[in-house]
């Protein structure tokens, strides 16, 4: 079947981009993570990456067209002459051409999409939020407004000192947008628990060792363990929106990478579907990804848990920024030489208590039996 | 690419080498046979980028259960295993 990639969402200011230039023609073959698109936005030009290995089947803008943020910016396959949904490119008038007259809620959300009413089939008389839903389902196509904005006063002065103004790159501006909602959303808490850190090394020896591994599995198997506790204990695994509690249905995990001097929070999705040994390789393959800077978009977004090791640095202590939407990251710490190590965790209190918290982090510094 | 196997040794201990000295260690005496990830010198982090410098090097994309002890563990091991894929071994 016939898959879309969709314009990205630059930063949260810009619903539209431009299209500078494309890297690929209709027949080509792209792997996931080639740059097949460049776009423009007011402030940055961005290299759009397939997200999927196929060939390109249509291009649906030209080189100059602003999109809006969301809109197909072109079909691949898996072959090359596979069929494209039927979408005409140009906007019909709406309710006519035989074009079924979405509803005002298959409206927004169509606009929210920046999709075209005549490219999603309608079930009835009238197009459905219900037959929107069914055709992101099919093409997979998620909602983005689980991207918060970023509150910045609009009157902030320049400090009193000669300097120069500069946009944050992709990264930093990641980095803005959680510390934002930490601050302005969540009622971000922290505690920690103390443990002997020897069962936990134990345990991930003796798999490292039964399963050839080059990479120490202790931090994935901790990870592996948080989420099995978090599955097994689904509260754990919510958020609020709107004043209303958020019941996520998977456990995706994120997962804290070093790469250089870019800190990324890697997400393995669907991680409670997954074996150990599955977790593991998922986890080292987006821990990969991150060093290659080839995260792909599934690859850094829909955290619902997360967990953090600050080992290597020797710290004894960190307190972890709440990614968006995100009630729950664990910080590890386990000072060389002190025969002790630290489970931390911060929380979103609307969602969490202390008491969820610090019996997760009793059962998390038990390896499993 | 020099694919002669007492270059790619050279080339994969000096990179051990300096992975290990970003953490403060000196890896200097590292063993050809020594596994790698016994010696101590690098953390998994480290091996990470260890290996992810291997595959843009040899231009030699691993699949996850590739990157074991038998393949990878030790400067010998994987001038082995490049001259294995590229069929020069």
């Amino acid at each position: 079947m016939a898959f879309a990639l969709h314009a990205p969402r630059v930063n949260n200011n810009d619903d539209i981009v431009q299209v500078i230039s494309f890297r690929v023609g209709v027949g080509d073959f792209v792997k996931r993570g080639d740059v097949v698109i460049d776009v423009e936005t007011d402030k940055a030009i961005v290299e759009v990456e397939a997200e999927r290995d196929g060939y390109v089947l249509k291009l649906m803008c030209e080189v100059d067209d602003k999109v809006p943020v969301g809109a197909i910016l072109l079909w691949q396959g898996d072959s090359a002459d596979e069929a494209v949904p039927e979408a005409p490119v140009a906007a019909p008038a709406e309710g006519g051409s035989g074009i079924a007259r979405p509803t005002a809620k298959a409206r927004a959300l169509l606009k929210e999409l920046g999709l075209d009413a005549a490219a999603v089939p309608a079930s009835g008389e009238r197009l459905s939020l219900a037959d929107v839903e069914a055709y992101m389902t099919a093409h997979g196509i998620r909602r983005r407004d689980h991207t918060p904005a970023v509150s910045v006063p609009a009157q902030e002065s320049l400090p009193d000192v000669p300097g120069e103004l500069a946009d944050l790159n992709a990264e930093e501006r990641g980095m803005l947008i959680t510390v934002s909602w930490h601050r302005d959303h969540a009622a971000a808490t922290y505690l920690e628990v103390e443990y002997d850190p020897k069962a936990w090394e134990d345990h991930a020896a003796a798999y490292a060792s039964a399963n050839k591994l080059m990479l120490s599995p202790l931090l994935p198997l901790l990870a592996y363990r948080l989420v099995q506790l978090v599955k097994a204990s689904p509260r754990l695994n919510a958020t609020v929106v709107n004043g209303k509690r958020f019941q996520y249905r998977p456990v995706n995990l994120g997962f804290t990478v070093q790469a250089g001097e870019t800190l990324y929070l890697t997400v393995v999705r669907d991680a409670d579907a997954l074996e150990t040994g599955k977790f593991i390789e998922a986890l080292g393959e987006v821990q990969r990804h991150a060093i290659q800077r080839k995260l792909s978009r599934d690859e850094t977004t829909g955290a619902t848990i997360a967990f953090s090791s600050m080992a290597r640095w020797n710290v004894s202590r960190h307190i972890p920024i709440l990614p968006p939407y995100c009630s729950l990251m664990i910080a590890h710490a386990a000072p060389k030489g002190s025969g002790r190590a630290v489970l931390g965790a911060s929380y979103d209190h609307r969602v969490l208590s202390g008491f969820d918290v610090a019996r997760l982090l009793m059962d998390l510094a038990k390896p499993p039996v | 690419m020099n694919l002669d196997r007492e270059a790619i040794k050279g080339a994969v201990r000096a990179k051990v080498i300096e992975l290990a000295r970003n953490l403060g260690m000196d890896a200097g005496d590292i063993g050809d046979d020594d596994i790698i990830p016994a010696t101590g010198y690098v953390d998994s982090a480290a091996i990470l980028e260890l290996v992810v410098w291997y595959e843009a090097e040899y231009d030699m994309p691993l699949k996850q259960e590739e990157i074991n002890i038998d393949n990878l563990g030790s400067i010998n091991s994987m001038a082995d295993f490049v001259l294995k894929r590229k069929g020069a071994g």
